[in-house]
């Protein structure tokens, strides 16, 4: 409950009577008329008369479970639109609803499994930090441990396939599924996405047979079914549309539908059962970083104080080397060379997004290779290379060790076949 | 009785929260998309009932789009962008012209709409400035409010769970205007819609055509409620529906006293029963077919309302209809009633009183009955019960008929139908700002009225005030024509070649030309009709005025020694070729 004022303002001659909101401009107060509008008056030379209180239910943002039991599936709030509403002081949308008002907020959620909803955290999904998802990742276990058929993870999407890489790491050989999902647009408007996509995610978790870690978002701009994306292989790919969401380099996972009972696998996939390998142990101390025309040698000499860089290069994973000294050209291979002999690994990823790296083809992923930057033949997203080695810095410290984990598929993230559709 | 009117008018910008042009496209669509839109709390907490109503028809939403005119914003996958700042400009004009205050802060707000005519699920509107007058015949009527908002998307079709937008129109910009309820009869109703009508057309800045000027008339009487009749499209018909709506009231709280009378305050409570079973053989065509597609003959008993349903509120409109409007509000296309002429429906006897028996309904006992799947004929008679237990006016709003009368459409919004729009931030509203809109404004309609008298005759003035050839009228006189030629121009020439089916292709660029060729001496005043005909048919100016080109200076001199200064000789001949004024200086009368 909160507690708004109800006043009469009169201003330049004029009265107007309604609620009192917080304004987030300093010289204004806002009203809300009886007629549901807002406007805004210049506090100087109004007059302010109060009239009474009114309280406001704002939501409970309390834990529980559907029919008082853990449920069959364990709803986890980590923030974001999904669990969002409108908060007075800024006008902005902010996380702070519990999974609990979400829960109470999609209808037809209680027909699909029973469930119990826990909040682990209230925050924007771009503060995230290694920290959290080593954090949830923990959570996530002591749920499966508690024996739940599936874990839904409420998220935000600006990060969500950061987390989904993270969790796919520490999580290894889940018996359950474990889906991430999140909303476009926010779970106030009639036209959220949530609604729908939470919908999938939880049949997907309750009743899929894929117990992998995924993310569950819109397939198209309809409000139709949903795609499930491997945790390695997602990456938010617009920033508004409800289809975001694409596996880059590899088809979904699967098509799920849960108005029709589906989860139509489009890919090989992990099943349930079988007993959770868990290391939730990460640095905090790595650095992606963008090349690009004119990037300076300096900018890369300031990397030496991280324990890992990821580069996302050009092209086929290229960096400047002017191997045939283009005027104003300057190299930054001999800088990365000195990142690599001072014990840094670097690792090559493609800011094309699409596509698979080779340092074979040109000069300057031979020099690359040469100076003991590695990521020859990897297909994977600049996001999932970096969180990969987030995750292998935090049990792996010899260069020759980490080279070889990063080299090799833990969870989906690096396959040699690049098929043609 | 009291009436206000609420006048919306489309304006002719681009859109208000991105950059599409407002072009309606009236061919086939370029993509189509699903979408669904559930009510969700306001911004106290509170669902709107108006809201909530809509979503229990649980539609899908069909949407149609058009590269050129709609972008992610109508497709509700992009946050708005800033509000179009001309848009905002107009209405700060026309705030002032009509003495209104504007707010020193904007905010724009969502108002929740769930019925999929707007994407998002909400209109986004913003109110721009309370309070002002506008001066009448019959005293001052008082504005309310102006706001600026979205105009929603335009319905094609609607099926049992489906109904199909076009996207062209969703977010044009409207101006809304709202008088107080200071409006004394249908008359004076009809001149306050044509003053704003004039005053905003004034701007220059509105769109035309049909459909761009919407008036809403908020109905109060004494006794009754506020309603608000949207959808009034001519404004000849808005004093015939205040006539039908206060009758209407008046009847609604007769039947509302018999009401009273027979049952007291006791709420009706009655339970729905499946009456399928003595429709299995029936004769009337409605209940067959419904039950063919495989619906259910739900009905329910209305205790003591026997004779109430059928009885007449306006002509063509009885109180069983009101009850009917509701249910269909669930997506039924409406009821059967006891009190109609179930012949008629080919409804037997033995049907009537088996289904009579059905339902416990005695001889006191009026019944309803609904033919749909038996989840949407549940709630169509959850609705009717729901309207048949309000013992006073409803407020509501209600949608305009041709004929004059009027049919529910959803409750009267309330407040909690609004919350802030959070993509959008407050707009603070300076000094700068409004002296620019009144700058833009041209001074307003008073001070165009008076421009206007002082280069055409009163008459011409009057009717050049009411044109919609008024803006092009002054950029004509701005580029040089003859203020009183280019009114008769527009106003009678064009006018008498439209019935002799010529029109102008490019009104605008061929008038200019012909004006333009005018003030060079090409040819006379008389001349301009046969040379608008050459130039309907597609001809520029000049071809146009071949053979008709004006007989002047010397030539006028050798004609009129040719024809021995016989001035009525020469104007019977070369009417079309020599100026009358010319030709008698050149005689020397």
């Amino acid at each position: 409950m909160e507690r708004l004022k109800r006043v009469r303002i009169t201003s330049k001659g004029k009265v107007f009577e309604g609620l009192l909101l917080p304004s987030a401009d300093r010289d204004f107060l806002v009203l809300k008329m009886d007629s549901g509008y807002n406007a805004g008056f210049r506090k100087e030379g109004a007059k302010v008369e109060e009239l009474g209180e009114v309280k406001v239910d704002v939501g409970s943002g309390k834990d529980g479970a559907s029919g008082g039991k853990r449920g069959e599936i364990a709803i986890l709030g980590m923030g974001g639109t999904v669990c969002s509403r409108v908060e007075y002081k800024t006008g902005a949308v902010f996380p702070s609803i519990g999974p609990e008002d979400l829960a109470r907020n999609i209808p037809g959620l209680e027909k699909i499994c029973s469930f119990h909803t826990r909040e682990i955290f209230s925050m924007l999904s771009e503060d995230m930090t290694p920290q959290h998802w080593a954090e949830a990742a923990e959570e996530i276990r002591k749920e499966i441990e508690k024996g739940v058929q599936g874990i839904v993870v409420l998220h935000g999407t600006d990060t969500m396939h950061y987390t989904s890489a993270a969790l796919s790491f520490m999580l290894r050989n889940l018996p359950v599924p474990v889906v991430l999902v999140g909303a476009q647009r926010s779970s106030d408007r009639p036209s959220t996405d949530g609604r729908i996509n939470v919908l999938n995610a939880c049949f997907a978790a309750a009743r899929g047979p894929i117990a992998e870690v995924g993310v569950c978002m819109h397939a198209g701009t309809d409000d139709d079914f949903c795609h499930l994306h491997r945790g390695t292989r997602v990456r938010k790919m617009h920033t508004t549309r409800r289809d975001a969401f694409h596996s880059i380099n590899s088809p979904p996972l699967a098509r799920v539908d849960y108005r029709n009972e589906i989860v139509e696998p489009y890919l090989q996939f992990r099943g349930r059962g079988g007993k959770l390998r868990f290391d939730n142990r990460v640095s905090e101390n790595v650095a992606l970083v963008y090349t690009h025309p004119g990037v300076k040698p300096e900018f890369i000499d300031s990397l030496a104080g991280y324990d890992g860089v990821v580069v996302a290069g050009t092209g086929l994973g290229h960096v400047p080397a002017n191997p045939f000294n283009a005027k104003y050209t300057r190299s930054i291979v001999p800088n990365l060379k000195a990142l690599v002999d001072s014990g840094i690994p670097v690792a090559m990823a493609s800011q094309c997004i699409s596509g698979r790296v080779n340092m074979n083809v040109y000069t300057a992923g031979r020099v690359l290779q040469e100076a003991g930057v590695f990521g020859h033949l990897a297909d994977w997203t600049p996001e999932t290379a970096y969180v990969k080695m987030c995750w292998v810095l935090g049990h792996e410290k010899k260069m020759e060790k980490v080279r070889e984990e990063m080299m090799r598929d833990i969870a989906g993230e690096i396959t040699g076949r690049s098929e043609i559709a | 009785m009291k009436c206000g009117l609420e006048i919306h008018q489309r304006l002719d910008t681009g859109k208000l929260f991105c950059r599409c042009p407002s072009a309606i496209a009236e061919r086939e669509p370029d993509f189509r998309f699903r979408r669904k839109l559930r009510a969700s709390a306001g911004e106290t907490g509170e669902v709107d009932f108006a809201a909530r109503v809509e979503q229990e028809k649980e539609k899908e939403f069909h949407y149609e789009g058009f590269a050129e005119s709609c972008c992610l914003v109508e497709a509700d996958e992009e946050p708005p962008q800033e509000m179009n700042p001309e848009a905002l400009r107009i209405v700060l004009g026309v705030a002032q012209q009509l003495h209104m205050e504007p707010f020193e802060q904007l905010h724009v707000m969502r108002k929740i709409v769930v019925d999929g005519s707007n994407t998002s699920g909400f209109q986004r509107t913003c109110l721009v400035a309370a309070g002002g007058y506008l001066e009448t015949s019959r005293g001052r009527v008082r504005m309310s409010t102006v706001a600026v908002e979205e105009e929603s998307a335009g319905i094609v079709s609607e099926e049992a769970h489906v109904k199909n937008y076009r996207l062209d129109r969703l977010g044009i910009p409207l101006i809304e205007l709202a008088t107080e309820p200071d409006i004394v009869d249908a008359e004076h109703c009809k001149e306050v819609a044509e003053k704003i009508g004039l005053m905003l057309r004034a701007t220059g800045k509105v769109a035309r055509g049909i459909g761009t000027i919407r008036q809403d008339v908020n109905v109060s009487t004494e006794d009754g409620a506020r309603i608000e009749i949207k959808g009034a499209q001519e404004l000849r018909m808005i004093p015939l529906y205040v006539e039908k709506e206060v009758l209407r009231q008046e009847r609604l709280l007769g039947v509302v006293a018999e009401i009273r009378k027979r049952l007291g305050d006791s709420a009706l409570k009655p339970k729905a029963v499946d009456l399928t079973p003595i429709f299995a053989k029936t004769q009337c065509g409605l209940i067959r077919k419904g039950i063919e597609a495989g619906g259910h003959v739900l009905g329910i008993k209305l205790e003591g309302h026997a004779g109430l349903l059928g009885r007449e509120l306006i002509p063509g409109r009885r109180y069983g209809t009101e009850l009917s409007d509701y249910a269909k509000s669930a997506g039924v296309k409406g009821i059967i009633h006891s009190d109609e002429d179930f012949d008629k429906y080919g409804i037997s006897a033995q049907e009537d009183s088996a289904a009579r028996k059905g339902l416990g309904a005695g001889e006191e006992d009026a019944y309803v009955m609904v033919v749909a799947q038996r989840g949407m004929a549940q709630r169509a008679l959850q609705m009717v019960v729901e309207r048949a237990n309000v013992r006073v006016v409803p407020a509501e709003t209600r949608k305009a008929n041709p004929d004059g009368t009027s049919s529910y459409m959803r409750p009267l919004a309330g407040r909690s139908r609004m919350y802030p729009e959070t993509d959008i931030p407050p707009i603070a509203v300076g000094k700068g700002m409004l002296e620019e809109a009144m700058a833009a404004a041209g001074g307003g309609l008073e001070e165009k009225e008076r421009k206007l008298r002082g280069m055409l005759n009163p008459e011409m003035a009057g009717r050049m005030l009411k044109s919609r050839n008024l803006q092009l009228f002054e950029e004509l006189v701005g580029a040089g024509a003859e203020p009183m030629l280019a009114a008769s121009t527009l106003e009678q020439t064009l006018v008498e070649m439209r019935r002799e089916g010529l029109e102008l292709g490019r009104p605008r660029e061929q008038l200019m030309e012909l004006f333009a060729e005018y003030g060079n001496g090409l040819f006379v005043k008389a001349a301009i009709p046969e040379i608008l005909r050459g130039m309907c048919r597609g001809k520029r100016a000049r071809e146009a005025a071949e053979g008709l080109e004006r007989i002047g200076g010397a030539e006028l001199k050798r004609l009129v020694k040719e024809k021995g200064g016989d001035f009525g000789k020469i104007m019977r001949e070369y009417r079309l070729r020599v100026d009358a004024k010319e030709l008698k200086e050149a005689i020397g009368r």
